[in-house]
């Protein structure tokens, strides 16, 4: 852990970080753009400079249209399950929750394709689907709290059998709608997996609010979130109202998930490593903690999506698999850690 | 100033856990400006009044009233500032500071995103120095000793800065300087400033030390309540603790004091540097595993499962245990491997945990040697009914069990049963 007097550095630091992510987002690709020409397409468009010379319109068209919906949507996703992951850890009282792992990636991506497949979506546009997969999101979260609370407390095991259940579940669902509406794998593969193939400035119109909204709310309720990590009874002690706080922040916390879900499918392990690495270099305090999560998240899924479409050009992978390739030796890391000294077993 | 609108009045007071009835038509006050002490035997209802009292369980009948306020009709927040407790155990998820978890205790009074003013740094400052934790400021709360949490809690409490102080075994952990130093706060805090302190104590003499006045329970009813002189005789030890016992004024204080001669059945093997096992899961062993580490017995857990509170606490301790993956039920091998431990200690401790077809395997382990002999402590603080998801199965091994252990009702009771243990060594 980093000491108090460093920790002032991580804030800046990681705005550093997202900020030289995008640029590398926006730079790398079929058409290479240079970070000082994405540089004063930016200044032109936000009117602080004329139109650059130099640069082609093709440049200005994949600059504007292709990479940088992209690359903010997945900043945006990134943020969103960071956030969630933070305030699902601190609702559960455990350091291993994470959307995905807990079930409510997979209720959202249901909703979701329910609505985009009977073509509901198309009368209510975006929101449509976003709504729906907020409503599936909360009853998946609402059935795996239940399942997972024997008496006072959540069991890590219970929480964990209980989210993957239910998310096996799930997509087994998911693939067995999409199969009989005569979807292409392709499309099953981009929910189940995850994918920022589909940004565009619409379908990041449709997402952000509801992060940055939601990251917004859970900024302003980290000391309650504090709280509630000492437990239910303390935290009632210390003047909070438990049932009414931990009901809105499980909406608050579906409520990014399922905006991040409705945009990109289900990518996960992003809620699980980032608050566990932050924690380490921010400390436990989610009023220093969550700030950092956003934009951690928020670089991490940019990067990751980088990483997603150059790796093995022209081929894109999907990102949920590069999340996994990281997160999941990671989660396994941390089972492992817990298992490793039981000196018992030698 | 302190007045009498500080003052906490239970007034025919039930309640109980499930079908479990705790507590019968308890009535008694604790006045301002007065340390009022509340004494009995393990399940005599003293933690329940206390969670009453802190508007953490509504009482099935009776009222509870703050200064003429009921706190169960006011939001949680107006409530923190009229009553700050001092629970027997608080588990923080994560491993915040020192200096976070004080400030925790100003959140009745900060505002949103609990940016505190220089006057809330000034109670947290006071809270600190009254605790004796400001030099631990900086510290992660994970790493503290058993009597340094014990006072990290007490200074969140002190930092609430509310007229009633409500402490639940305060001095279990500490070692006699810091008894001697947190009593001297306490007895301050009512004399001085004129706050209200209703606190349990396990120890008799500390009790009739520091309290003004003594409420003491049996079995869920007030059978004395006065001042010390009167409540502390040899009749009501003997009535309440069923234990002769000599009491006599002290000669430094003129309260009385109170002494026990052993019973002659104890002894035991255990001490220092002991085996002894913990069977937990779910975080209901950690306060066991903490406790006996502490008091250097060489710990062993298991079976627990990876990942799990109980396996955090144990790998942060640093103790061997027996472990099987998540999901896993407790498989052969993995009971022979406890089964070893088992083998060797000479003490083991069984938590409160929920048991299901996952873990049942645990209980015939504590079952199996409680039955052949291996002293066995039972914490039992949920009741076996609450936490069986085997249908029955868990609550008949449960009973039998019980049978064979002695019975603790909270970690306080467990860590005094430990301190007989070694001492008596």
């Amino acid at each position: 852990m980093l000491a108090p007097g460093h920790r002032r550095l991580v804030l800046p630091l990681l705005s550093a970080l997202l900020a030289g992510s995008v640029l590398a987002g926006v730079a790398i690709g079929a058409v290479p753009i240079s970070p000082w020409d994405s540089l004063r397409l930016f200044a032109w468009r936000l009117h602080l400079t004329g139109r650059p010379g130099g640069v082609s319109v093709a440049t200005t068209v994949i600059l504007f249209q292709l990479r940088l919906p992209r690359v903010l949507l997945a900043a945006v996703v990134g943020a969103g399950l960071a956030t969630a992951g933070t305030v699902f850890q601190a609702l559960f009282r455990n350091a291993m929750a994470d959307p995905a792992i807990i079930g409510v990636s997979s209720g959202a991506a249901l909703g979701a394709i329910v609505v985009i497949l009977t073509g509901a979506g198309a009368a209510a546009g975006g929101l449509g689907v976003s709504a729906a997969a907020f409503i599936t999101a909360l009853a998946t979260a609402i059935l795996v709290y239940r399942l997972a609370r024997l008496g006072p407390a959540i069991q890590v095991a219970t929480l964990l059998l209980a989210g993957v259940a239910v998310a096996a579940i799930i997509s087994a669902l998911m693939s067995l709608v999409m199969t009989f509406s005569g979807q292409e794998i392709r499309s099953i593969y981009f929910w189940l997996l995850g994918g920022l193939g589909n940004a565009s400035w619409r379908s990041l119109e449709s997402s952000a609010p509801f992060v940055l909204a939601g990251a917004a709310f859970a900024v302003w309720s980290a000391a309650d979130l504090n709280l509630t990590a000492l437990g239910e009874e303390r935290a009632g002690q210390l003047g909070l109202e438990v049932e009414r706080f931990k009901r809105r922040m499980l909406a608050v916390g579906t409520l990014m998930t399922a905006a991040a879900v409705s945009a990109s499918g289900v990518i996960g392990f992003v809620g699980l490593m980032t608050p566990h690495i932050l924690r380490l270099a921010v400390g436990a305090d989610h009023r220093k903690l969550l700030p950092a999560s956003i934009l951690g998240g928020a670089s991490l899924m940019v990067l990751a999506d980088l990483a997603a479409r150059s790796v093995l050009p022209p081929v894109e992978i999907p990102v949920g698999v590069v999340t996994a390739l990281l997160g999941g030796p990671f989660f396994l890391y941390l089972l492992r850690r817990e298992r490793r000294s039981a000196g018992a077993r030698a | 100033m302190p007045g009498r609108e500080d003052a906490l009045v239970v007034d025919g007071v039930s309640v109980g856990y499930g079908r479990h009835p705790i507590l019968h038509d308890v009535s008694l006050t604790a006045r301002a400006g007065e340390v009022t002490g509340l004494i009995g035997p393990n399940g005599s209802g003293k933690t329940t009044m206390v969670r009453v009292a802190s508007r953490s369980l509504r009482p099935a009948q009776g009222s509870v009233r703050i200064g003429g306020v009921d706190p169960y009709s006011i939001p949680a927040r107006s409530s923190a500032r009229l009553i700050g407790v001092v629970p027997q155990e608080v588990a923080p998820a994560f491993s915040y500071s020192v200096l976070e978890m004080v400030l925790m205790g100003r959140s009745p009074y900060l505002g949103r995103f609990g940016t505190a003013k220089p006057e809330d740094w000034a109670k947290v400052r006071w809270a600190m120095a009254a605790a004796n934790v400001q030099h631990l400021a900086d510290r992660p709360i994970e790493e503290l000793s058993g009597g340094e949490h014990q006072r990290v809690i007490l200074a969140q409490a002190l930092a609430q800065d509310a007229p009633v102080l409500l402490l639940d075994e305060p001095t279990t952990h500490l070692d006699i300087r810091h008894v001697f130093e947190f009593l001297g706060v306490v007895r301050r805090l009512a004399r001085r400033d004129g706050k209200t302190v209703l606190a349990v104590f396990h120890d008799l003499n500390i009790a009739a030390a520091t309290c003004d006045r003594i409420v003491a329970l049996s079995a869920g009813r007030v059978v004395a309540n006065g001042p010390p002189g009167e409540v502390l005789t040899r009749d009501l030890v003997w009535e309440v603790f069923g234990v002769e016992a000599d009491v006599a004024p002290a000669e430094s204080t003129g309260r009385p004091f109170v002494s026990v001669a052993p019973p002659p059945d104890a002894g035991g093997p255990e001490g220092t540097g002991a085996r002894a096992h913990v069977i937990g899961g779910a975080g209901r062993g950690a306060a066991a595993m903490r406790a006996l580490a502490e008091r250097g017995f060489e710990v062993t857990a298991g079976v627990l499962h990876s990942g799990d509170t109980d396996d955090m606490v144990a790998e942060r301790l640093g103790l061997p245990r027996v472990t099987v993956p998540p999901f896993s039920p407790i498989d052969a091998r993995s009971a022979a491997d406890c089964r070893e431990l088992l083998r060797s200690a000479a003490l083991l401790v069984v938590a409160d945990a929920p048991f299901g077809p996952g873990n049942l395997e645990n209980l015939r382990l504590a079952q199996e040697f409680a039955a052949a002999g291996t002293r066995t402590l039972v914490l039992e603080q949920v009741p076996i009914e609450e936490r069986d998801f085997t249908g029955g199965e868990a609550t008949t091994l449960w009973r039998a069990l019980r049978r064979r252990a002695h019975v603790c009702s909270s970690a306080g009771e467990l860590a005094r049963a430990l301190d007989a243990a070694t001492q008596r060594s």
